[in-house]
């Protein structure tokens, strides 16, 4: 892509579009590389920029408090001055004269611009699915509002068995809640993990009373005033006071696209954050990007990724080298379980499971080519930090060793690789 | 309440004097003050990236850690039994002022 040609005025500010993990981080990254000029920080949502990873989990708890964890609070943005505007959003780009006009009819020159604009739940499109009592989970108003309808004995049809399904599953059981996850796959995370930790995590839902359909192709949901049922291609009908749809994420890359900035499901961005347009970059989930460890055209959407990301683009913008590139990681948390996952997995890799998944602490390896690409560890973190390193040197792992518990995955490497 | 005083050795062993105020976590005073601390899970005990450690004295004068925190300590780099903390866990107190915190090596 192009070099960055900085000659118009740095007196204008860097626009970041966008206060989720990555925009925040921008910002802050920005004043700690030492940036000077002024940073402006629009947001569409009317409160100050929070943490998402708690609305499916703490936060729809039991007796947990509404407040949500803000990222940072209100002084940091006064000391770093950084110009944060809430409820407002930009309309429109002109990347040619670097301006951006936004949702109060305003005018700003930028220096830079940086789409953080993130994702939103993918809508169900089925007949029904605009009743009330049908909803998704990705804002803190959402959050509320299922936490509100998540009461001791109401029906809850989970479409979906992901990580955001399967952890309002585990919130809902928790709170005596009937819950009925349809999942067209044939097992849970498919997309994610492989099947040994998804059997292993459908039997601790199912201990926890949560039911399961899988093959469930949703056709729609039923209700006269509100959701009251959800229908399959096959007929059955499941009884349902609330229905959350957790069936993945859309990039919001709207705004982009109509500036002419590359987008393929996502915006388009080089290892630095770059766009294909000069003076714009993109960070965080609203991004596409080639993986530097295996080359693979991917969306990331995780937290590790986001801040990342907007630590390049930081680094980029005022001219000094990122951090270390870093292997991705996720985790969830289900029924008190953390699965924590460091790299990403390909369906085909090899599949090695350390220990006994019976006995709820264990781990599964997956191999490339016999080369460690990924590591799912279960209720414990001892091969987590290890397999980190040992993905980022693409090391070469003896499966017979790693297939054994007790060895260190370290010591199932071949010492030549 | 007035700010507290702290004392921070990084990880390339240069020191910090910070200033701890009333309403930030010990993670929030150290990321706010742009030391090199990730925190990814936004501070409920879930990533341990931001492992420090104490000072003996100090960390038993401190209350149990959570089940998580430990579960995420012992695996870290460099687990300290009596001096690892996850910084996220650890809120203002005046009994606090004056203390030394070692940023734990990154992950």
């Amino acid at each position: 892509m192009p070099s960055q040609q900085p000659t118009e005025s740095v007196l204008n500010p860097i626009v970041i579009v966008g206060a989720g993990h990555s925009g925040v981080a921008v910002a802050a990254g920005l004043r700690s590389r030492g940036w000077e000029g002024d940073i402006l920080l629009l947001e569409a949502e009317k409160e100050a920029p929070y943490e998402r990873p708690p609305l499916s989990k703490e936060l729809l708890k039991a007796g947990a408090p509404d407040e949500s964890t803000v990222l940072r609070k209100e002084k940091f943005y006064h000391d770093k001055r950084i110009d944060r505007r809430a409820g407002l959003t930009v309309d429109a780009i002109d990347p040619a004269g670097r301006t951006v006009e936004l949702s109060d009819g305003s005018r700003h020159g930028y220096h830079r611009l940086v789409i953080a604009t993130g994702s939103r739940a993918r809508s169900l499109t089925v007949p029904g699915a605009e009743l009330p009592g049908v909803q998704a989970l990705r804002t803190r108003d959402d959050a509320l509002e299922l936490k509100r309808a998540l009461v001791p004995g109401a029906r809850v049809a989970i479409i979906g068995a992901g990580y955001i399904g399967l952890e309002v599953a585990a919130a809902a059981a928790a709170k005596g809640c009937d819950v009925t996850v349809l999942e067209f796959q044939d097992r849970v995370m498919s997309r994610v993990t492989s099947e040994p930790v998804s059997r292993f995590f459908e039997r601790l839902h199912e201990q926890n009373g949560v039911r399961f359909v899988f093959g469930a192709a949703v056709t729609a949901v039923e209700g006269s005033d509100r959701a009251e049922r959800v229908v399959t291609a096959d007929g059955a009908a499941y009884p349902a006071d609330v229905v959350l749809a957790g069936i993945g994420v859309v990039p919001n890359q709207e705004l982009a696209a109509e500036a002419g900035l590359q987008c393929q499901d996502g915006i388009l961005v080089d290892d630095d954050g770059r766009t294909s347009v000069p003076g714009i970059y993109a960070t965080g989930d609203v991004t596409r990007f080639t993986s530097t460890i295996d080359g693979a055209s991917q969306r990331l959407e995780c937290i590790q990724n986001a801040m990342a990301q907007a630590d390049r683009v930081a680094a980029d913008i005022t001219g000094q080298a990122p951090a270390d590139p870093e292997i991705p990681w996720f985790w969830t948390v289900q029924h008190g379980v953390r699965l924590q996952t460091a790299g990403v997995r390909h369906p085909d890799d090899d599949v090695i499971v350390r220990g006994t998944p019976a006995e709820v602490k264990f781990s599964v390896v997956y191999l490339r080519d016999g080369r460690l690409a990924a590591v799912d560890t279960i209720a414990g973190l001892t091969d987590f930090r290890p397999a980190k390193k040992l993905i980022a040197q693409k090391t070469r792992i003896d499966p017979l060793l790693a297939a054994d518990p007790g060895t260190p995955l370290t010591d199932a490497a071949f010492a030549a690789s | 309440m007035s700010n507290n005083k702290l004392t921070v050795i990084d990880r390339e062993g240069s020191t910090h004097d910070l200033q701890w105020e009333p309403d930030q976590t010990l993670m929030e005073a150290l990321r706010d003050n742009d030391l090199p601390v990730l925190a990814s899970c936004g501070g409920t005990a879930s990533c341990a990236t931001c492992h420090v450690f104490l000072e003996k004295e100090v960390f038993d004068t401190l209350a149990e850690r959570s089940e998580d925190e430990l579960e995420l300590l012992v695996d870290a780099e460099g687990y300290q039994e009596c001096g690892s903390r996850l910084s996220c866990q650890l809120a203002f107190s005046q009994d606090l002022n004056g203390v030394t915190v070692t940023l734990a090596p990154e992950e």
